[in-house]
């Protein structure tokens, strides 16, 4: 599985997760705006994604990512400047 | 396309609170009668909503400094600390809260809120590595912003998941600030304070206890839950409010730093605001030595204390707690619920604080009491009865 496969897999497994009212994973959609989420609900979110990977993901991040594309960009330039 | 049209999920939100003349949001207080009943519409209540746990609010020496020092110094001092706004009786109340803790330096600033916004800010930079409770207040995370900190969430109460998040910090978490609460003040939990302190020491990082809801209320001279558990010596730095127990407005940060006293140098919440008028601190002052010297009241608080726990839970509710503590969380299974028994209170003679979503963790509608020693036995027989009335309503 490839770096970027990883994350993927992490962040579907963490929505599942932390957000199971949701029907289906959409990588595209806008986290507050189109899924609707408030600002705790993403910081569980984040958490989950942080046990699945094993990393730290600094708050600012989100600032960066509105989308779980965008989020999932974010993670891999972070664990590769980690690398 | 309007300035204002990002805040209409706001608006919408409370707008299904409907639209009563008394709003749960924002309720207006017509006025006060005692530190533990007020009239709101028109009508008593008792006031079991006002974070007032020692009842200091209208206690005549409290209100007498307060009512002196205004007389003589007047309205306000009209300036920040590092201007024209440091007199005296500023620094003696710094003074008399470090000699309480046994420490060498405090710091006031002019609000709870800004302590933890200069303390934060200020103590964790540009980049360096802060790592906050997820339930942590609105002010620890906006001082975090303030700082640009390098800002790491852990799991409420979760010292494993702290653990992990340190050791991936690596020989950075020896400048690592972690924050936790003494008392969280949406469900009236407290933290395993023990098992904190014991990962900052295994990592060499520092802890910032913010003790807004637990001074006062915890430990033999109300100093907090540091104090009650002993563990003082692990903590680096204590911030505290003056808008709860001590009854007036404000906020401290302690610590067993002596360069604590560089901050007033740095933080921009303490030098680019107007410091606390003569008649707060001088009411602050009279009233920090009744809670250090407390301990009837701290007895009379607790006595309610288990009293509503040991009735809230016979009448099956679910608290955010299974410790007791002055802040009572019910959880309500949703807004519409909540609401009722919100509205249903008040309707009898009792103020609680309706809280919602996103304002508290994990989607919760609440129900919150916070008692005070104020509250006399039969307070405690209304609000229980009010209870029972509700249960049995349901």
């Amino acid at each position: 599985m490839t770096t970027t496969e990883r994350i993927r897999h992490a962040i579907a497994e963490a929505v599942a997760t932390s957000l199971p009212e949701l029907q289906a994973v959409e990588f595209d959609a806008a986290l507050t705006g189109d899924i609707g989420l408030d600002s705790v609900q993403i910081m569980d979110l984040v958490m989950e994604i942080e046990d699945r990977l094993d990393i730290s993901i600094p708050v600012d991040i989100l600032a960066e990512a509105s989308t779980l594309n965008q989020l999932a960009i974010q993670i891999e330039a972070l664990v590769k400047d980690d690398a | 396309m309007s300035l204002f049209d990002k805040f209409r999920p706001l608006a919408e939100a409370r707008a299904s609170l409907g639209d009563h003349d008394i709003p749960p949001i924002a309720t207006p207080i017509d006025d006060i009668s005692s530190a533990a009943e007020g009239v709101i519409g028109g009508l008593p209540v008792i006031l079991a909503g006002t974070n007032n746990y020692l009842g200091l609010t209208l206690d005549s020496e409290v209100v007498a400094a307060a009512r002196e020092a205004l007389e003589h110094f007047g309205t306000g001092t009209t300036g920040s600390r590092m201007a024209n706004g440091s007199y005296r009786a500023h620094q003696a109340l710094e003074r008399e809260i470090a000699e309480a803790f046994g420490w060498p330096s405090a710091i006031v600033f002019s609000t709870g809120y800004q302590a933890n916004l200069a303390s934060i800010s200020t103590l964790a930079g540009r980049d360096e590595p802060l790592l906050l409770d997820s339930d942590s207040h609105a002010s620890i995370y906006d001082g975090a912003r303030l700082g640009y900190a390098e800002t790491v969430i852990f799991r409420h109460n979760d010292p494993d998941n702290l653990d992990r998040r340190l050791a991936r910090l690596g020989e950075r978490a020896k400048n690592a600030l972690i924050v936790v609460e003494g008392l969280y003040s949406m469900l009236g939990d407290q933290p395993p304070l023990a098992e904190f302190v014991e990962i900052k020491q295994r990592h060499g990082a520092w802890l910032l206890l913010d003790e807004a809801h637990s001074f006062g209320a915890f430990g033999r001279q109300g100093l907090g839950l540091a104090e009650q558990l002993d563990l003082l010596d692990g903590v680096d730095f204590i911030v505290g409010t003056f808008s709860k127990s001590l009854g007036s407005i404000g906020g401290f940060c302690v610590s067993p730093h002596p360069e604590l006293e560089l901050m007033r140098l740095a933080a921009r919440p303490y030098i680019f605001t107007a410091s606390p008028s003569p008649a707060v601190i001088a009411g602050t002052r009279v009233a920090l030595r009744k809670l250090v010297d407390g301990q009837p009241l701290r007895q009379q608080l607790w006595q309610n204390i288990h009293r509503l726990y040991a009735a809230l839970n016979r009448l099956g509710y679910r608290l955010g707690s299974d410790q007791p503590g002055p802040v009572v969380a019910i959880i309500l299974p949703d807004r519409a619920t909540a609401l009722a028994h919100w509205r249903g209170l008040l309707d009898v003679g009792v103020y609680a604080n309706l809280m919602i979503p996103p304002a508290t963790p994990k989607g919760m509608n609440l129900l919150r009491i916070s008692l005070s020693a104020a509250h006399t036995s039969a307070h405690l027989d209304h609000i229980i009865e009010s209870f029972e009335h509700l249960r049995l309503a349901a």
